[in-house]
């Protein structure tokens, strides 16, 4: 595990660094070495993609598909004290101040 | 008016009996001429504020400029739908086109209508075209909801209209229009007669829509194909305000009174959903939202019973139709390109398609309403009938355009400038169809600096 090279696409991570060697658990030091592993994988299916000259579609981001869903998709909000205070602060007393203000300057 | 109305009749055997061949070319070329005959209808020679051949279809100042534009629209909507219906079998793009077609005539027998009735009954008709459109041919599986929440918002809100105007009916004899506008004002002054005042008008605040009912219209625009999102962005908001418009000649004096909580909603929905607007990602909801926000504006302008609140409503829905519809169509050739509408994935463009960033740069200036472009005089003379109305509605309104500008700049930024991103290099150039759509959109808005007579009403 000492020998750990950098890959042609995974720089060094810091805490592969063998000056950090014996800072560190063998058990992190596996794990760290399966997440480099792991992210030369992705960046290498990533970089094949964008190169192939052949490729007419977009690259697919599964987390862009998963952000904008969470964004759009309303399913997160719940009723909570909180929310309905800024619910009713916004949404609902505006609606009554406005009335009075604008009932009040007309009338007078 | 038939003389628009029998070759709108004429364009379903023309869509049926044409070759495949030649299905888009005839269809666009047919209401191409459709339009051109409408555009006779701008030049009226009566001071009078009807002219009608017979009792039932008239035109008139306020309405003539909403039934160009209803008919300027289809052969946009045609063109607009070209790409993405081309794979589907033939007879299910005859089938789209007829929707369409529908949908126009009975548009032209709204607007044109002298009865209430027969403005009702085309009011509620255009819901069924409009329906099919968007959830049959719509792209993503949110569609029936979409579908649903439209369809019974909008019924829900005009069944009171259709009691109310029973009751019109029974008290005054008479729904034509053309007799209505001269009867004595009514007596109004019991809890019943007020329920019959909201239920004149709830139909058509939610068809406009106001700020608390709106609900509806980003679920049906953003799910809507883009005929569907054009026809309904231009066209059949503007069947909302207009029919506010001619129920507002009989509903005084009580209006004075109960349209304050219209009046507000109305105002604080601009805000609102300008707001909104700026924390979008989906681009066609934020075109969706700000549709809201600016027919807030004209909800205001109308509900004030001003002549000038009148024409800016009037000039506003003209000029917001013409931009919101062109809006649509460049989100649509942004989904084409890359079958999303994130507005974060589709950055840069204007790097790979630089005549296309001259048309997503003067579609967002005039969303945001610069001089001298309609959209403008229309809101200043609607900010300025409510000032007029109270002071203190210029802080609303005045914040109001504030982010108006603010979220169309961030349209405009987000989509055109920045770096392109890598992986979207590979994508198809613009078609010439797709230009001629846009300038087609945008010149009318152009030419109607020069002379916005045509759009005033009769108020000016």
């Amino acid at each position: 595990m000492a020998n750990y090279k950098e890959a042609p696409l995974a720089t060094q991570p810091k805490t592969l660094d063998p000056a950090e060697y014996f800072n560190l658990s063998p058990d992190y030091r596996r794990a760290e070495e399966k997440r480099a592993a792991l992210r030369a994988q992705l960046k290498r299916q990533y970089l094949e993609q964008l190169n192939n000259p052949h490729r007419k579609a977009l690259i697919e981001d599964p987390a862009l598909t998963r952000w904008t869903y969470a964004r759009t998709n309303n399913n997160y909000f719940r009723p909570t004290a909180k929310t309905s205070l800024i619910g009713g602060l916004f949404g609902v007393l505006p609606l009554f101040v406005l009335y009075v203000v604008f009932k009040t300057d007309r009338v007078s | 008016m038939l003389k628009v109305l029998i070759p709108t009749i004429m364009l379903f055997p023309t869509i049926w009996l044409t070759s495949p061949k030649w299905l888009w070319t005839t269809t666009t070329a047919h209401s191409l001429l459709i339009a051109s005959i409408s555009l006779t209808w701008l030049k009226w020679t009566s001071e009078t504020g009807w002219t009608s051949s017979n009792m039932y279809l008239a035109k008139g100042p306020l309405l003539t400029p909403l039934l160009v534009l209803t008919c300027w629209l289809l052969p946009l909507m045609i063109l607009a739908s070209q790409n993405h219906i081309n794979p589907e079998p033939i007879s299910r793009e005859r089938l789209y086109i007829t929707l369409l077609a529908l949908l126009q005539t009975f548009l032209i027998m709204a607007f044109g209508a002298t009865e209430i009735i027969m403005f009702y009954i085309m009011f509620e008709a255009t819901l069924i075209p409009t329906l099919i459109i968007i959830t049959r041919w719509g792209n993503q599986t949110e569609r029936l909801n979409a579908g649903t929440y439209f369809l019974f918002y909008t019924l829900a809100g005009s069944l009171p209209l259709l009691v109310a105007l029973l009751l019109l009916q029974q008290s005054t004899g008479t729904l034509s229009m053309l007799v209505l506008q001269y009867s004595q004002p009514l007596q109004l002054n019991s809890w019943g007669h007020m329920f019959w005042w909201a239920g004149c008008l709830i139909a058509f605040l939610v068809k406009m829509p106001l700020y608390g009912v709106h609900l509806w219209l980003p679920k049906a625009h953003v799910e809507a194909p883009v005929a569907g999102s054009m026809v309904l962005a231009a066209v059949l908001l503007k069947l909302g305000g207009y029919g506010m418009m001619r129920m507002m000649v009989m509903l005084d004096p009580l209006s004075k009174e109960l349209a304050y909580p219209f009046i507000i909603l109305a105002l604080w929905g601009i805000i609102m959903t300008g707001s909104i607007c700026l924390r979008q990602t989906d681009l066609k909801s934020l075109i969706a939202y700000s549709s809201v926000s600016h027919m807030g504006l004209v909800a205001g302008g109308i509900l004030i019973q001003t002549p000038w609140g009148f024409s800016g409503a009037i000039i506003l829905m003209i000029a917001h139709g013409l931009v919101s519809s062109a809006l649509f169509c460049l989100a649509n050739t942004a989904y084409e390109r890359t079958h999303s509408r994130t507005m974060i994935l589709a950055r840069g463009l204007q790097v790979i398609f630089p005549l296309t960033a001259v048309w997503w740069f003067i579609a967002n200036l005039a969303n945001l309403a610069l001089p001298p472009l309609p959209n403008l005089m229309g809101e200043l003379m609607i900010i300025t009938t409510l000032f007029n109305w109270s002071p203190w509605t210029i802080l609303l309104t005045g914040l109001g355009t504030l982010i108006t500008a603010g979220y169309s700049l961030y349209m405009f930024l987000m989509s055109q400038r920045g770096p392109t991103p890598n992986h979207i290099m590979g994508l198809q150039p613009f078609h010439t169809r797709e230009h001629l759509l846009m300038t087609l959109h945008l010149i009318p808005v152009i030419l109607l600096v020069t002379k916005p007579e045509l759009m005033w009403g009769w108020c000016y």
